[in-house]
């Protein structure tokens, strides 16, 4: 499938996690050149966790590979002449608050009207805070997602692996998409501006709007701290929970994640959980009767439910958790519909059946060194397998072919620091 | 700029529900798809119970949750578990160039509404599946929703400190990811259907989208063993790294030196024994990174959250306010991007969302009505689009169908 992506030609001048974006268009089928200066991309060097040559291998993965100095007037010719025949040229991702060289895009537009430039920063082109010193963790604080990311009351924590500007990279994909599917409308090329600060919103599930539209106390982490005399009691009918720590329940061998969801739809997974306890004889038998859709919401808002009470059923679900071992519980999930999942670690997924069956990963060869790194999400049938993160400048020869440079001029520009 | 649509003129089937299936349609229905909302007022959708509701209220036709996801839409309400409710499905999917559905996998083929039957209908038509694990597999029967993706993609064993039990990433983090990823798997199944009139079966795994994300985590493992670990607020190669309390309630500012020379700026700016030789290099500052951390937290501890920002952003060194939802309301770089759009309810009132996240300079792509109350346009849907006689809709209503 996709082969419509086959003829499309993506230049990829990001850095670090923004490389993301060429990342998905290659793995669509794009033809995706990642463009580094001479001596590699720094994200070949470090440049976030864990390793760069990981980031490299896992989000390069499906390109190929040129060099070219944008330092140099002869190397932005280059990049001009490429661009003629380019649909989609990507930028951005640095995060180190060095300034990349310049690129004329007023003049790349004008030579090739159809061209589409999508641009991924921390916060946005303009604007007050555009020149911001920025990093992973200034964006995630900047976006929201931060905030409510809590261990009781300790600091808001964030993920041990940077995603801010990973979300804004995968936007960006899909507003390069878009813009191309407008192409073939209007003829035009266009600007795609994509700000992490507003990706990382994304990450939300909307808390960031409370205060625009007036709820105040808002809060998904702790009850309200002021609630109005009288007032009903504040009812989570999330399906997934969002007080993280109620959600972990240690068993045999580790732990695993469990919300006891109420309300109309996600409410029955809960019965469905008391009804198998019940049925090996491993809770209370009044707790076997509540219905959690409509009756354990009603009183718990009319105050006729204490919390000492849901506590006991609480108490009752976590003594016989803890009787098990995670990968029993994947199969009482599965068997009764229950919304348990083990918490895996990057080792226990690595190995899992599941991503085995379908090809999740997929083995490349970089010169040699074999690596794993995830393959492409859809059409895998079709797949060809993908293409292993191009070395430095592994295939200048072929593509600067392409704007009729052959080999003596390429050694030339290869002597003078140009590629 | 122009008045073109990127995407006018697209179809859409939208049975997805909660978030991460609606936030496909979403972005589609920015670009000028039409997109159909199915949805049932009778056993109503998890995104409509969740907040934040305008006053605090919880009201079902005003979750900003819903809105956020559903902005652009039509909508049309079925009670999915009556046969006639399928029929009328069919007869969308038939109308489609696209589809989308996020229920337990092998549900669409129960009611009768599987690809192969939709497809025979429709060949041209793309059905997205969007599920916690995907159409296959052993554990393809596995239930959930994001925060069970969280776990199953690794992202609940990163979050948390290092001495006490992980905590994982708040919220349904797979929900975030998925969308995208399909998406962007859609459009380009979208650009070949209108080359070669194609149809297609996408089966995008919410879980296998978090994978993508950890890619570089899971590329260490497999070359060295090594497995990437909650760490607190800590990085490798900077500090302080970290987030700390600052002056009023729930007030914390975020802080990250990338280099000697910016933590010799904010010494400056500390004083006291913030010039101590042995925080002047990295390897000095990881090595007492309590000792450091407490430092510029007993320094941030009495001062403006937004103060701090604004004074080490002065100095080129990378902070922020910890934003909270209040933060967002008022952040004047959102506001100059218009990330926060407000739209008339059709109850009266405002319908307030986040504006489209990539912003296209010709053709933008952007929200034009608010998210559909149940049944909003469920005659214009049966009526003008699948052209159902006034007599046909009159049936499919007293038969409780459209409820």
């Amino acid at each position: 499938m996709a082969a419509a992506l086959d003829t499309v030609r993506v230049l990829d001048m990001t850095t670090g996690q923004a490389l993301v974006a060429g990342n998905m268009l290659g793995k669509l089928g794009a033809d995706v050149l990642a463009i580094e200066p001479p001596g590699g991309s720094m994200t070949r060097r470090g440049n976030g966790t864990p390793q760069g040559w990981a980031l490299w291998s896992a989000f390069s993965a499906g390109k190929r590979g040129i060099t070219c100095n944008l330092a140099s007037e002869q190397g932005r010719g280059l990049i001009s002449k490429l661009a003629r025949h380019a649909h989609i040229v990507i930028t951005g991702g640095d995060l180190t608050g060095t300034t990349a060289p310049g690129i004329d895009w007023k003049a790349l537009l004008h030579d090739n009207p159809r061209l589409i430039h999508v641009s991924i920063t921390p916060f946005g082109e303009s604007g007050p805070k555009a020149n911001y010193a920025a990093t992973d963790l200034i964006i995630w604080a900047a976006g929201g997602p931060l905030f409510p990311s809590r261990d009781g009351e300790l600091p808001p924590l964030r993920i041990s692996s940077d995603q801010a500007m990973l979300h804004a990279g995968i936007d960006a994909a899909v507003g390069a998409l878009v813009a191309l599917a407008a192409r073939e409308v209007t003829g035009r090329g266009q600007h795609v501006a994509v700000s992490a600060q507003a990706s990382a919103a994304q990450a939300t599930l909307s808390v960031i709007l409370a205060a625009a539209v007036g709820h105040e106390n808002y809060s998904m982490i702790r009850p309200d701290p002021k609630p109005k005399p009288g007032a009903k009691k504040p009812l989570d009918l999330s399906g997934s929970g969002s007080r993280t720590r109620r959600s972990k329940w240690p068993v045999k061998d580790g732990m695993v994640e469990m919300h006891m969801a109420m309300g109309p739809s996600a409410g029955r997974f809960t019965n469905n959980l008391f009804a198998w306890l019940r049925g090996i004889d491993a809770c209370d038998p009044r707790f076997g009767e509540w219905d959690w859709t409509r009756q354990v919401p009603a009183a718990i808002e009319a105050g006729e439910l204490s919390d000492d009470e849901i506590e006991a059923a609480r108490a009752d679900v976590a003594a016989a958790l803890a009787r098990f071992t995670k990968a029993e519980l994947i199969e009482v999930s599965m068997r009764h519909k229950l919304l348990i999942a083990p918490i895996m670690t990057i080792a226990d997924l690595a190995h899992g059946e599941q991503f085995a069956a379908r090809r999740v990963f997929d083995d490349v060869e970089e010169a040699g060194v074999m690596r794993r790194v995830p393959g492409a999400l859809t059409g895998r049938a079709a797949s060809q397998g993908l293409r292993p993160a191009p070395l430095v400048g592994e295939h200048n020869a072929e593509i600067y072919a392409e704007i009729g440079i052959g080999e003596e001029a390429l050694s030339a520009l290869r002597a003078e620091g140009v590629i | 700029m122009s008045e073109v649509r990127p995407l006018a003129g697209l179809k859409v089937v939208d049975l997805a529900w909660v978030v991460a299936g609606p936030m496909i349609g979403r972005v589609l229905a920015d670009c000028g798809a039409e997109v159909v909302r199915v949805e049932s007022s009778q056993r109503v959708e998890t995104a409509r119970m969740m907040g934040p509701f305008p006053g605090g209220k919880i009201d079902l036709q005003r979750s900003a949750l819903f809105e956020n996801c559903n902005a652009g839409k039509l909508g049309l309400t079925l009670d999915m578990s009556l046969p006639e409710a399928h029929e009328v499905v069919l007869d969308l999917a038939t109308w489609g160039d696209v589809l989308i559905e996020s229920f337990a996998p092998g549900q669409m083929r129960k009611w009768g509404l599987g690809y192969d039957v939709l497809s025979a209908r429709n060949p041209r038509l793309i059905m997205l599946s969007t599920s916690l694990m995907g159409q296959n597999g052993p554990l393809s029967s596995l239930a959930g929703y994001g925060n069970i993706g969280a776990a199953l993609s690794g992202f609940q064993s990163l979050v948390g400190y290092p001495w006490r039990e992980m905590i994982g990433p708040f919220g349904p983090y797979t929900d975030y990811v998925g969308p995208r990823y399909a998406t962007a798997a859609l459009l380009a199944a979208v650009a070949e259907q209108r080359r070669s009139g194609r149809g297609a079966w996408l089966d995008i795994a919410q879980v296998e989208a978090g994978i993508q994300l950890l890619g570089p985590e899971f590329a260490a493992f497999f070359a060295t063993g090594e497995v990437a670990e909650a760490k607190g607020n800590r990085v490798p190669d900077m500090a302080p790294h970290g987030v700390f309390p600052a002056a009023g309630e729930d007030r914390w500012v975020a802080i990250a030196v990338r280099s000697d020379a910016e933590w010799a700026r904010l010494a400056a700016m500390i004083g006291g024994t913030a010039d101590d030789p042995r925080f002047a290099a990295l390897t000095g500052r990881k090595q007492d990174e309590d000792a450091l951390e407490a430092l510029v937290g007993t320094w941030t501890a009495t001062q403006d959250a937004q103060a701090v920002e604004d004074r080490l952003q002065a100095e080129a060194i990378p902070a922020h306010v910890v934003a909270n939802a209040q933060d967002i309301a008022d952040d004047p770089q959102l506001s100059h991007l218009g990330h926060i759009v407000r739209l008339p309810h059709d109850l009266g009132g405002e319908s307030v969302i986040e504006a489209s996240r990539f912003r296209l300079s010709d053709t933008p792509a952007e929200p034009r009505r608010a998210a559909p109350t149940f049944g909003r346009d469920n005659d214009y849907v049966l009526g003008t689009l699948l052209s159902y006689s006034d007599e046909r809709i009159a049936v499919l209503r007293s038969g409780n169908v459209l409820k």
